[in-house]
């Protein structure tokens, strides 16, 4: 009898698993059917590399896209990990109990807030503080990058922190032992034996800030042109998508869902980096 | 020791912050007759992008030449917020949507009112259209007959859009019963919600579903035969009247074109605003 039930516990189970195995598997068919189709359609050089995206004249060019996406990523990046590392060295070494006891859910409450709340932050705080002190319209490629940077915080600070908890006290005490400062001990000690943690969770970063689309969309003025500097706007793929999904109908709604192979191989291409590195760490 | 030491570190860091925050709001605060225009648009495909370039002659030659420049953005609110929020700004919203955050210019000396787009002296204006196929079925006939009614062009008129039927009837609840679909255009859709909601109270017995997909979309779904009545922003064309199509007029609505309370501009002119969209001039100094 108590066989019979686990066996139909371990289907319960596997059943449970492979949900998951198939949804990405549908998203995976369904995006290449019919993303593929129209990349081909439109020529695959003309459409990865062309740099004008005017549905209307039957250009698709997502290269400003994919030059956006990169842009912000990397300022959101610049922004956040220096701030976000710091914040977890603080937050494993330095806090003191009572304010951990602070810090600690506010982080968490940080990653909790919706991207469609931040975008409003954004519009409404980033936005005008750029436009007073840089001029121009404040929806721009640095406002962007400043709004990822604060959403990519909980994500690089909770993994940091974990990782820098996990290096044994040894390496902190053995190094003040040699006589080294606090602060030289942790920033030549323990922070270079948990450096691949912290890139996982960089690359963690990354992802979310490449995938972020509703706050994104709000504060990053949507031109679909080449940025040439920090207070111009910018579009990024996921911007692309959501804005003309609504209304796009034949080859211009198929051009945006091969937006989204597009995206999907980034996306693709962090996992497996984080993967690999996670592999390495692991060793 | 240690803790009044991190109280130190935070205040110093928090006062920082203040004042950086405080500089930056002082900072930038030029004249706003000699800035650089912030021109915003809406995304492609949109129907009041549509209409209004269409309008304003921004659509040339079927090519729609709006500046790269402009900001996209894919909703009413987010122009209305952008554009309250920089002084330098201009955009374009439905006029039933328009509030005193932001101000309306007169185009070619006319205000965007009720009367003038009525009378047709307020030029960027489209109609709200429903689009049938063929023989119409009995509940949504009726339905549409409630629109068209004094009591339907009233709630149109309560909307801030404008009504088409001056002479129009009262309605007589009918009693039918059963179910009715609409889908189309997001700009329709706010009005044609009250509206429904006024004929389900009147006649009990009736359900109304409607789908927000875009005018394009809509049109597409009452073709196939998927909704009983589609909801279009601008006319029907050439090919889909070829399929049987019929289009209705139930309102008008106008486009306001919107500036900045702090800009001194009240009056444009149809080509300034062509030559604003299309990137030719680019400062409010060339607006005179």
């Amino acid at each position: 009898m108590r066989k019979y039930s686990e066996n139909i516990m371990k289907i319960v189970f596997l059943t449970a698993a492979c949900v998951s195995i198939i949804a990405v598997i549908l998203i995976c068919v369904f995006l290449f059917a019919s993303g593929v189709p129209a990349i081909k359609e439109i020529g695959v050089s003309d459409f990865l590399l062309g740099d004008s995206w005017k549905p209307n004249q039957d250009l698709y060019g997502v290269f400003p896209m994919i030059i956006g996406s990169v842009y912000v990523t990397a300022g959101a990046i610049l922004i956040g990990v220096p701030i976000g590392l710091l914040c977890a060295v603080f937050m494993a070494r330095y806090c003191p109990k009572g304010l951990y006891k602070v810090l600690k859910p506010a982080v968490d409450l940080l990653a909790g807030i919706p991207s469609i709340v931040y975008g409003f932050f954004g519009l409404m705080v980033i936005v005008p503080l750029v436009q007073g002190s840089l001029g121009g319209s404040g929806k721009c490629l640095l406002t962007s990058s400043v709004l990822l940077g604060i959403m990519i915080l909980p994500t690089i600070i909770s993994v940091s922190e974990s990782n820098i908890r996990a290096v044994p006290e040894y390496y902190y005490e053995g190094s003040l032992a040699l006589g080294a400062t606090r602060e030289r001990s942790i920033f030549r000690a323990v922070l270079p034996a948990a450096k691949m943690g912290i890139m996982a969770g960089i690359i963690l970063g990354i992802g979310r800030a490449i995938g972020e689309t509703m706050a994104v969309v709000m504060v990053c003025g949507n031109q679909a042109i080449m940025p040439d500097g920090l207070t111009n706007g910018v579009r990024t793929l996921t911007a692309n998508i959501v804005l003309e999904m609504g209304y796009a109908s034949g080859l211009h709604r198929e051009a945006l869902i091969s937006t989204a192979v597009v995206l999907f191989v980034f996306i693709l291409i962090i996992n497996l980096s984080f993967m690999a590195l996670k592999r390495r760490a692991d060793r | 020791m240690k803790k009044s030491k991190l109280a130190k570190v935070l205040t110093v860091s928090l006062a920082a912050l203040m004042v950086f925050g405080l500089a930056s709001c002082g900072g930038g605060s030029g004249k706003v007759s000699d800035k650089d225009i912030t021109v915003i648009s809406r995304e492609e495909g949109s129907g009041t992008r549509d209409a209004f370039t269409e309008l304003t002659g921004v659509l040339q030659d079927d090519v729609d030449k709006t500046v790269d420049t402009a900001e996209i953005s894919n909703s009413t609110s987010v122009v209305t917020q952008s554009v309250a929020g920089n002084d330098a700004a201009i955009g374009y919203i439905s006029l039933g949507s328009l509030d005193d955050t932001v101000k309306a210019v007169k185009v070619d000396g006319v205000e965007a009112t009720v009367d003038n787009i009525k009378s047709g002296d307020y030029k960027i204006q489209r109609p709200f259209n429903i689009v049938t196929k063929g023989e119409v079925k009995e509940l949504p006939a009726d339905f549409i007959k409630f629109i068209m009614s004094k009591d339907g062009q009233k709630i149109i008129e309560d909307e801030g859009y404008i009504s088409v039927n001056e002479n129009a009837e009262a309605y007589k609840a009918s009693g039918l019963k059963g179910s009715i679909t609409l889908a189309g255009s997001t700009s329709v859709s706010p009005v044609m919600e009250v509206l429904a909601d006024k004929y389900k109270e009147l006649n009990s017995g009736v359900t109304i579903e409607i789908q927000q997909t875009g005018s394009g979309a809509g049109i597409q779904s009452t073709t196939e035969g998927v909704c009983d009545i589609g909801m279009a922003s601008r006319e029907l064309k050439d090919e889909e009247t070829s399929q049987g199509l019929k289009s209705e007029e139930i309102a008008l609505d106008g486009i306001a074109v919107i500036v900045n309370k702090d800009n001194g501009v009240e009056d444009l002119s149809m080509d300034q605003i062509m030559k604003i969209f299309t990137g030719e001039i680019t400062n409010w100094a060339d607006v005179k």
